[in-house]
C-alpha cells in the first residue's frame, strides 16, 4: 500500500518535474506564429529558422556556446590548482580561496550581476564576450572546484606512495597517477560549468548590457514582444545538450557518487 | 581489528613537501589575487556605488551620501512623506522565496528518500533527468510554466475543455477561486497571481533541494531503520522517528540555501507576479538598466538584498552549529 | 649488496613515539619479519627503510651507502602494500611496468618484461585485465611482480596476507618464501600473525610498543624467548607465578627445582614460563593435577588441568595421549626442567597486547 503511494509519488514528481520542459518542447510544432499548446498543424519549420535562416538566433546560438565553453574552460583551468593545493596541503589560505572562489555562486545573482556590471563597464569592457566568459567562469568555479576535489580524495594515498617507491617523482606522479584517476571528475566538472552557462540569464544579461545576445537573452527579449514556437526550439536544443552531457557522466563517470551519495554502497 | 596497524600513528602522507611548498605558495597566490580580483571587486564596487549620487539626466557620480539608502527604508520625501514602497518590495522577496523553499524542501524530501532506496542505476538515471532539469535556464521554466497556466492554451482552456470550469461553478468553489484572484467571470486565471509565482519558485529549485538532500539521505543507515521495524515501529513512526531526526540538518541548511538563491529570482516575478506584488530583484532591474536608470538606487537595493541573503546564510549556519551541538 | 643496516632510528609524531631508538640488520638475500601488535611501530619501522617516512634520527645504510635523506623515488626499494595500492587506471601489464616506464624503458620493453614477470607470479595470460577483474590473491601477485618490477635492491612487504582467506594465506606465505629465496632478494616482511612470520622468515623482529622485543631466528624466537611478552605473542604459553628460592622457584605451597639455577636473588618475583606441548602427563608423580577440560584438536589433543601451583594446559600429540582422558581425573604433571623459562615478574603480559592477537 505504502510502497504504491511511493511509486505514485514518484510518478506524479516526474509528470509535474516534466510538464513545462514538454509543453515548450510541443509548442516547438506550432506553423503558426503564435505558441499554442497543443500544437496547431505541426511542423518543424520552426528548427530550420532556429538553426540556420533567421540570424538574430543563429548569432545568438554562435556567442552561447562560444561563452559556455570558454568559461567551462576557464573554470576547470582555475579550478584545478585550487582543488589540488587544498587536497595537497589542506592549508588555511587554501581553505579562505575555495570558499571566496565558491561565494559568487553561493549569493543571489542578481548582485553578483549588477556588480560585474559595473566593474565591466570601469575596465571598458561592459558588452564584450570576452567579459561574459570570465564572468562566467568565476560564477561557475565552485562546480569544477567541487567535482575535482571529489575526484582528488577518492585517490587512494597508497597508490602515491607505491608510485614513489617505484622510482616515480612527484611530477611523474601528478602525471601517472593523479591526472588520469582525476580526468573523469575534471570532464563532469567542465560539464557541469558548460551546461550551467549554456543557460545562465541574469549575470549575462548585466554582463552583455544589450551589445550582444546569448540564446537564454534572446529568448528572454523575445518573451516581452510576445511568444514564437522559435524560441522553443531553443528550449528543446537545452534540455537536449543538458540530458546528453549528464547521460555522458553518468555513462563514464560515477554520477551517483559526484552527487555525494556513500561510495560503499553499490 | 587486524587490519588496522600502526598506520594509525601516521601522519598523512605528501603534506608538507619542503620543495614544493614554494610553488605551491605561488599558485596560490596567483589564484588568489585572480580571486580577489573577480570576487570581491564587484560586491566591492557595488557597496561603494551604494553611497553614490544620481545626476539628471546622465549618469552618477562618486559620492558618499546616505539618502539611497534612506529612500530604500523610508522613501526619498521623508521626513515630509514616508513610503515603504522598497521594503515593501523586499518583504515580498522574503515573502515568495520562503513560502517556495520550503514547499520546494518538503516535497523533495519524500522524492529523495524513495528515489536513494532505488538501484544505483536507477538513481544515475533519476539524477540525470533532475541535473537536466536544473540546469534549464529560468527563462525556460518561466515559458513552460507561462505557456500552461496562460488562459489561451494549458490548464485554463483544459479546465474548460473538459467541464471542470463547469463543474466548480456547479458546486461553488469557483466563487473561491474568484476570491482568491484564481479565476474571471468566465474561466479560471492562473496568472497573475502569487500562486503562479510561488509555484515556479518552487519547480525552479525543486531539483536542487533533491541535488542538496542526496548525500544525507543516501547515507541514511539503512540498519537503523530496519532496527525500528523489527521494533514494530509503523512505516509514518519510523520516518518521524528515525529519518527526519537524522537529516534534520541537511534540511535546515537546504532550506537556508534555497530560501537565498530565490530571494534574487528575476524572470518568474516579472512574468507570473503582480506590478504591485514585484520584489527588490526586479526593482534592481529598473534601477540599473531599465526605465528610471539610477545606478547607485541600484546599487544600494543590492546591498542590502546581499545583507539579507547573508544574515540568513550566517543564521541558518548557526542553527546548523546550535543543533549540531546540541545532539 | 651487504644488506640493510637501521643505526640508532627513532620516529616521534608530535608527543608520540612510534619507534623508541633502535639499532637493526637485515641480512643479505634474507628475509626478516618485523612482528608484534596492532600500534607495535612495526609498519612505521619499514615506511621509514621505503622512505615514505623520514626518521627522526638515526641514519639509514644499504651496505655502506647512507640513504637516509633519499626521498622514496629515489631509493631502488620494491613495496608492497597492505591493500596493494594497483593503479585501477592502468591494466595489468600496465601495472606492473610501471617502475619501468617511469625509469623511461620503451613501451615494448616494459611489456615484455611485465609479462616475464607475471609468468613468475604465475600470472601468464591476465596482463590485459583490469585490475577490478582480478581475485584478492590475483591482485596479491600484481603487486608482488610491480615491486619486482624495478629489480629492487630491498623488497619490503606490509601485511602482504592480509587482504586474502585463510586458507590462500598458508600457500601465499609458501610460494612467496619460495621466490625470494629463489632470487635471493633482501626481504622485510610486516605482520602480526606469528605462524606467517614463522613459515617465512630467517629472522624475526618481534615489536611491542616501539621497542624492539627480541631479534632472532624463528626456532630461537619460540624455545629461547627473550621475555615474557615474546613467550607470550609467541605460540601458546603456561604462565606460573612465584618467588626465587636457591635452587628453584616457590609456587603456592610447591617447590619448582630449576636447572641450571636462576639469576635472581632468592626472593625475586618471577614468571615460569612453559609451553604445552613440553608438559607430559604421567600416572603418578610428586606434582598431581584434575583434569578439567580435553579439547580434541585433531592431530593433537589440549588438557587443561588444575594444579596446585596453578591452571596449566598441556598439549599432547594424538598418538601420546590416552584417549580414555576425561574431565575429572587425576595424572600427575610433569614439567621438564629443561623447558622452564624465567622471566622477572613485573614485565607482566601485556593484556592489551594479547588482545590484538
Amino acid at each position: 500500500m505504502l510502497r504504491i503511494a511511493g511509486h505514485l509519488f514518484m510518478a506524479l514528481s516526474a509528470v509535474v518535474l516534466a510538464l513545462p520542459i514538454v509543453v515548450v518542447a510541443a509548442s516547438a510544432l506550432n506553423s503558426g506564429r503564435t505558441m499554442l499548446f497543443p500544437p496547431e498543424d505541426p511542423t518543424l519549420d520552426r528548427f530550420w529558422e532556429f538553426f540556420v535562416t533567421e540570424t538574430v538566433w543563429t548569432t545568438a546560438l554562435l556567442n552561447s556556446m562560444i561563452i559556455a565553453v570558454g568559461a567551462a574552460v576557464l573554470a576547470v583551468v582555475l579550478a584545478w590548482p585550487l582543488a589540488y593545493v587544498l587536497w595537497s596541503s589542506g592549508s588555511k589560505a587554501s581553505k579562505t580561496l575555495a570558499a571566496l572562489g565558491s561565494m559568487p555562486f553561493a549569493l543571489p545573482p542578481i548582485v553578483f550581476g549588477v556588480g560585474l556590471g559595473f566593474f565591466w563597464a570601469f575596465l571598458g569592457a561592459l558588452g564584450t564576450i570576452a567579459a561574459g566568459i570570465i564572468s562566467h567562469g568565476i560564477l561557475f568555479l565552485a562546480l569544477p572546484l567541487v567535482t575535482i576535489s571529489i575526484g582528488l580524495q577518492s585517490i587512494d594515498r597508497a597508490n602515491i606512495e607505491a608510485a614513489a617507491t617505484m622510482g616515480a617523482t612527484e611530477a611523474m606522479i601528478f602525471r601517472t597517477v593523479i591526472l588520469p584517476q582525476t580526468l573523469p571528475y575534471t570532464i563532469s566538472g567542465f560539464f557541469f560549468a558548460l551546461v550551467l552557462s549554456f543557460n545562465e540569464f541574469i549575470v549575462m544579461f548585466f554582463v552583455s548590457a544589450s551589445a550582444y545576445a546569448t540564446v537564454t537573452l534572446q529568448i528572454f527579449n523575445s518573451l516581452r514582444n510576445g511568444y514564437t514556437p522559435t524560441m522553443a526550439v531553443g528550449a528543446i536544443t537545452f534540455i537536449t545538450v543538458s540530458v546528453l552531457v549528464f547521460s555522458a557522466v553518468a555513462r563514464w563517470g560515477d554520477l551517483p557518487r559526484l552527487m555525494g551519495a556513500d561510495q560503499s554502497k553499490t | 581489528m587486524t587490519t588496522i596497524d600502526d598506520t594509525a600513528f601516521a601522519a598523512p602522507p605528501a603534506r608538507s613537501r619542503p620543495n614544493w611548498a614554494s610553488g605551491t605558495n605561488l599558485i596560490l597566490m596567483a589564484i588568489g589575487a585572480v580571486l580577489i580580483v573577480f570576487c570581491i571587486v564587484p560586491f566591492g564596487l557595488v557597496i561603494a556605488i551604494s553611497f553614490g549620487q544620481k545626476i539628471e539626466g546622465a549618469a552618477w557620480e562618486w559620492a558618499f551620501t546616505f539618502e539611497n539608502y534612506q529612500r530604500f527604508f523610508v522613501g526619498a520625501e521623508w521626513p515630509d512623506t514616508v513610503t515603504f514602497l522598497y521594503l515593501q518590495r523586499l518583504g515580498y522577496a522574503l515573502w515568495y522565496a520562503v513560502i517556495a523553499s520550503v514547499l520546494a524542501v518538503a516535497t523533495a524530501l519524500p522524492f529523495t528518500y524513495l528515489m536513494t532506496r532505488l538501484s544505483r542505476a536507477a538513481q544515475a538515471r533519476w539524477l540525470v533527468f533532475l541535473l537536466a532539469s536544473l540546469s534549464l535556464s529560468e527563462v525556460f521554466i518561466v515559458m513552460g510554466w507561462d505557456i500552461l497556466l496562460s488562459n489561451r492554451s494549458g490548464l485554463p482552456a483544459l479546465f474548460k475543455a473538459t467541464g471542470l470550469t463547469d463543474w466548480l461553478k456547479d458546486v461553488g468553489w469557483f466563487d473561491v477561486l474568484r476570491e482568491w484572484g484564481l479565476a474571471n467571470p468566465r474561466n479560471v486565471k492562473f496568472k497573475p497571481s502569487q500562486f503562479a509565482t510561488i509555484l515556479t519558485m518552487s519547480y525552479l529549485v525543486w531539483p536542487y533541494a533533491v541535488i542538496l538532500l542526496y548525500p544525507a539521505l543516501s547515507r541514511l543507515d539503512t540498519s537503523l531503520i530496519e532496527a525500528a521495524r523489527t521494533m514494530g515501529a509503523r512505516p509514518f513512526t519510523v520516518a518521524r522517528t528515525v529519518i527526519l531526526p537524522s537529516v534534520r540538518l541537511p534540511v535546515i541548511g537546504s532550506t537556508f540555501l534555497l530560501f537565498v538563491f530565490l530571494l534574487g529570482t528575476y524572470v518568474a516575478i516579472t512574468v507570473f507576479a503582480n506590478p504591485a506584488q514585484h520584489t527588490t530583484a526586479v526593482s534592481i532591474y529598473e534601477s540599473v538598466r531599465g526605465a528610471s536608470l539610477n545606478a547607485p538606487f541600484g546599487a544600494t537595493q543590492a546591498v542590502i538584498l546581499l545583507i539579507t541573503a547573508a544574515v540568513f546564510l550566517g543564521l541558518g549556519q548557526a542553527l546548523n552549529r546550535a543543533s549540531g551541538g546540541a545532539r | 649488496m651487504a644488506g640493510l643496516h637501521l643505526e640508532a632510528i627513532s620516529k616521534t609524531f608530535g608527543t608520540q613515539t612510534a619507534v623508541e631508538r633502535m639499532d637493526l640488520s637485515f641480512g643479505d638475500g634474507e628475509l626478516t619479519a618485523l612482528l608484534g601488535p596492532s600500534g607495535c611501530g612495526k609498519t612505521t619501522l619499514l615506511r621509514m627503510i621505503a622512505g615514505l617516512e623520514t626518521p627522526s634520527t638515526g641514519r639509514i645504510m644499504l651496505g655502506d651507502t647512507d640513504v637516509t635523506a633519499q626521498p622514496a623515488h629515489k631509493r631502488k626499494f620494491g613495496m608492497v602494500f597492505q591493500n596493494f595500492a594497483l593503479f585501477p587506471h592502468l591494466n595489468v601489464r600496465e601495472n606492473v611496468g610501471y617502475a619501468l616506464t617511469i625509469a623511461g624503458v620503451s613501451k615494448s620493453e616494459a611489456g615484455t618484461r611485465a609479462d616475464r614477470l607475471l609468468d613468475l607470479v604465475q600470472l601468464t595470460g591476465f596482463a590485459d585485465r583490469r585490475i577490478g577483474q582480478l581475485s584478492g590473491g590475483q591482485r596479491q601477485r600484481v603487486a608482488i611482480a610491480r615491486a619486482l618490477a624495478q629489480e629492487p635492491d630491498i623488497f619490503l612487504l606490509d601485511e602482504p596476507m592480509s587482504a586474502l582467506d585463510a586458507k590462500l594465506r598458508e600457500e601465499m606465505q609458501v610460494e612467496l618464501r619460495l621466490l625470494q629465496q629463489r632470487l635471493g632478494i633482501t626481504t622485510i616482511v610486516v605482520t602480526h600473525d606469528q605462524r606467517e612470520a614463522m613459515t617465512m622468515a630467517d629472522q624475526i623482529v618481534v615489536m611491542s610498543k616501539g621497542r624492539l622485543e627480541q631479534v632472532a631466528p624463528p626456532d630461537q624466537i619460540y624455545n629461547a624467548p627473550a621475555n615474557s611478552f615474546v613467550a607470550e605473542f609467541i605460540g601458546k604459553a603456561n604462565f606460573l607465578r612465584g618467588t626465587v628460592r636457591d635452587a628453584g622457584v616457590v609456587i603456592g605451597d610447591s617447590y619448582l627445582p630449576i636447572s641450571p639455577p636462576p639469576r635472581f636473588i632468592n626472593g625475586s618475583p618471577v614468571q615460569v614460563v612453559c609451553r604445552p606441548e613440553q608438559i607430559t602427563l604421567t600416572d603418578a608423580g610428586p606434582l598431581m593435577g584434575e583434569v578439567v577440560f580435553v579439547r580434541d584438536l585433531g592431530a593433537s589433543r589440549e588438557i587443561h588441568l588444575t594444579t596446585p601451583i596453578g591452571t596449566l594446559v598441556a598439549e599432547l600429540a594424538a598418538t601420546m595421549a590416552p584417549t580414555t582422558l576425561k574431565k575429572g581425573d587425576r595424572v600427575g604433571v610433569h614439567l621438564p626442567v629443561a623447558a622452564l623459562h624465567l622471566f622477572p615478574d613485573g614485565a607482566a603480559p601485556d593484556q592489551t597486547a594479547m588482545a590484538a592477537e
